[in-house]
């Protein structure tokens, strides 16, 4: 394979593979057919490139990673670009072209020699396409291949650069946002139509980005904390969880039984008041006024639930790192379970209302289909990968965290359109309640981690959030904060959302956009 | 659909909420600029029949055009500068500004300052302040309702 494996830790959970920017396709090739999962790829290093002019920074040079999961097991593969040695990257746009990426070839030889140049490897996996943007935009990085290298963070640019031409007789573009009718995040969506049909949606988000990631450098360990939780309020607990882990692998730790179901609640918690959000928000986009209202009104049932727990009704602060940041007594526990029962039983009802109504059926079947290979060449996480079939549940492969008892739902029928990713949520509504009646049995006094391994530079979190797979990489001294990466859920499925769109009608949009019911806030950072 | 609103209705008594003695007529504008979503989540929770917001003669409408009040979560990020003040151009006068949450107060904003323009005093005349992280749905409907907002509306025109 070509590559050179040093300073792997000690760690329970991460390997970092150094390659080289001529390996680096290779060694994607090979995490891809050993079954790796990819789960983000992030430049390290500086970022004045966005402000300043580019002169002067190839003395520098920078490093890409890569983040693929293989179960439980994560390997982060690692890549330095040196500047001035020509001769790695001419190697790489042999292969390139030998990989049938017809443009690649020329302009990879083209801008060999800069220390910023990589191969692109969005041919052979096409989930990290945003990712390749981000880190052009962000920090500078060129991709040799990635042809054209539309704007993803950076808006400075005009319509052309950032829009699929999209031409023909009736042909036209409806724009909307970034302000939207309703209370909805902020966010820019240009349909390309001829009458009511789409044809294609360019996306353009990041209005939200508030530089996140970059206040996170030289902060110490529990700033990023901070940081992570503000990223998203709705999925403020499988984020902080991720940055955690990462820095608990970074540190060495490794959570106690007690912290393993403490965060399992949590994490459980808020699939339940999220689920029952997007089943509700899907009654919105269809305009059944009875299953919106009965749904929030769930949603608000088990909010109030939360807030009395945990004291926060979106459970800020309860995640920390290494100790658990909440307990529940008896008593308490008990009468979480009685409402959460209660709860399960009204939406199970209400389930049922919205599941046997005709009109509401007529409007999310054969909608806004998500196709099993669309979702895996999209890398799709979540309830929407499961509902096109695609067995993407990282709960299963969670050590950090306590699903012994994790049943798995009810099958759906993995049609990939509006109603199957609706009736997931119903199914898994079921299972996470079961789940948090089992846990909420336990104790949750006196959570800790324990040292079991050295400290490793570089720690990776990965956690089954409502919307799914959410992973966190932390670079960390032990201190503080190097490089923080967050890349959610909703960040890798918003290229599955233009794409389940194409081919639909305009008004099924607001449908299609609330059966993925991605965050904003979460992918702009 | 029978059993739904059989269950709306039974849960509309066990809330319990009462009947405001003075209807106001308030429409509100929401825009985000760059929130972290909780504040839209308590936001939109305001029109669920446990708090109910529009039983106060508040709406939230669908265009700056049509509204008294422009209320604006987050922390103004760079991108939303503009769009922001569109919205607030847009509307007809007079006009009131609201910042729901801490963030868009000012307060403990988290970012690089290259990607923010706050604090949204900078930028707009803020009217109402409803301050929490974020602030439930019984204070932003509180604010709402009963910060004087509406008579000002109204003295306004
Ligand atoms: S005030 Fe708090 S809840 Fe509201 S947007 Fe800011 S961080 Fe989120």
């Amino acid at each position: 394979m070509g590559l050179v494996t040093k300073s792997a830790p000690q760690n329970p959970g991460t390997t970092l593979v150094q390659t080289t920017p001529s390996s680096w396709r290779e060694a994607h090739d090979s995490a891809i057919h050993s079954g790796g999962r990819f789960r983000g790829l992030y430049a390290v290093g500086p970022d004045e490139a966005r402000c300043s002019d580019r002169a002067g920074r190839d003395e520098t040079g920078t490093t890409i990673r890569s983040v693929f999961s293989f179960g439980d097991q994560v390997k982060v593969l690692s890549a330095r670009a040196v500047p001035g040695r020509s001769g790695e990257l001419r190697g790489a746009g042999a292969s390139l072209a030998g990989a049938s990426a017809a443009p690649a070839g020329a302009s990879v030889t083209g801008a060999s020699g800069s220390g910023w140049t990589f191969p692109s490897i969005v041919d052979i996996l096409p989930a990290a396409a945003w990712d390749e943007r981000e880190a052009h935009d962000l920090y500078g990085v060129d991709f040799a291949g990635h042809v054209p290298m539309r704007p993803l963070i950076s808006h400075s640019d005009c319509l052309k650069s950032w829009t699929v031409p999209v031409v023909g007789a009736g042909t036209h573009q409806v724009a909307v946002g970034p302000i939207h009718a309703g209370v909805i995040e902020s966010g820019h969506f240009r349909f390309h139509v001829v009458g009511e049909r789409v044809l294609h949606l360019d996306l353009r988000l990041f209005y939200n980005h508030r530089g996140l990631e970059r206040a996170a450098v030289g902060a110490p360990l529990d700033t990023g904390l901070a940081i992570v939780q503000r990223a998203c309020g709705a999925c403020a607990v499988s984020n902080t969880l991720a940055f955690a882990q990462a820095c608990e692998e970074v540190l060495g730790l490794w959570p106690d039984a007690a912290l393993k179901t403490q965060r399992t609640v949590l994490v459980e918690l808020e699939r339940l008041y999220n689920h029952l959000n997007d089943i509700g928000a899907i009654c919105a986009g269809i305009g059944f006024a009875p299953g919106t209202m009965a749904f929030a009104a769930l949603k608000e049932r088990a909010q109030r639930l939360i807030g009395r727990l945990t004291g926060h009704r979106f459970m800020f602060g309860t995640i920390q790192i290494a100790k658990g940041a909440f307990c529940l007594a008896g008593g308490e526990r008990r009468e979480a379970r009685q409402e959460l029962r209660s709860i399960g039983e009204d939406s199970m009802r209400s389930w049922r209302e919205v599941l046997f109504n005709t009109s509401v059926q007529n409007r999310v079947t054969a909608v806004g289909v998500l196709d099993a290979s669309s979702a895996a060449r999209f890398g799709t996480v979540g309830p929407a990968a499961r509902a096109s079939g695609i067995p993407a549940d990282t709960r299963s492969e969670s050590p950090r965290l306590d699903y012994r008892e994790l049943q798995p739902p009810s099958p759906v029928d993995p049609t990939g359109d509006v109603a199957a990713r609706m009736a997931l949520r119903a199914a898994e509504l079921e299972t996470t309640l079961a789940l948090l009646d089992t846990l909420l049995r336990c104790d949750l006094h006196d959570a800790t981690a324990g040292a079991v391994a050295e400290g490793s530079p570089v720690g990776v979190g990965v956690v089954e959030g409502p919307r799914g797979a959410t992973t966190c990489i932390v670079e960390s001294d032990g201190t503080t904060i190097q490089r923080l990466h967050l890349r959610t859920a909703s960040y890798a499925n918003w290229p599955a959302v233009a794409h389940a769109t194409a081919g639909n009608l305009l008004p099924d949009f607001p449908l299609v956009n609330k059966s993925f019911e991605l965050c904003y806030a979460c992918s702009d950072r | 659909m029978f059993v739904l609103l059989r269950q709306l209705h039974s849960d509309r008594k066990t809330a319990g909420i009462a009947r405001p003695a003075r209807r106001l007529s308030l429409a509100v504008r929401h825009v985000d600029a760059g929130s972290c979503n909780a504040c839209e989540h308590e936001l939109g929770a305001t029109a669920n029949l446990f708090y109910d917001l529009s039983r106060h003669g508040i709406t939230i409408t669908a265009s700056p055009r049509h509204a008294d009040v422009l209320l604006i979560t987050g922390a103004i990020t760079s991108r939303m500068v503009i769009p922001l003040l569109s919205a607030y151009q847009a509307m007809p006068e007079p006009r009131l500004v609201a910042a729901l949450g801490d963030c868009a107060m000012g307060l403990g904003v988290l970012g690089d300052h290259r990607d923010l323009a706050g604090p949204l005093e900078h930028l707009l005349p803020v009217d109402v302040r409803i301050p929490g992280c974020p602030p439930t749905p019984e204070q932003i409907l509180d604010a709402l309702a009963s910060s004087g907002l509406a008579g000002r509306a109204t003295t306004l025109r």
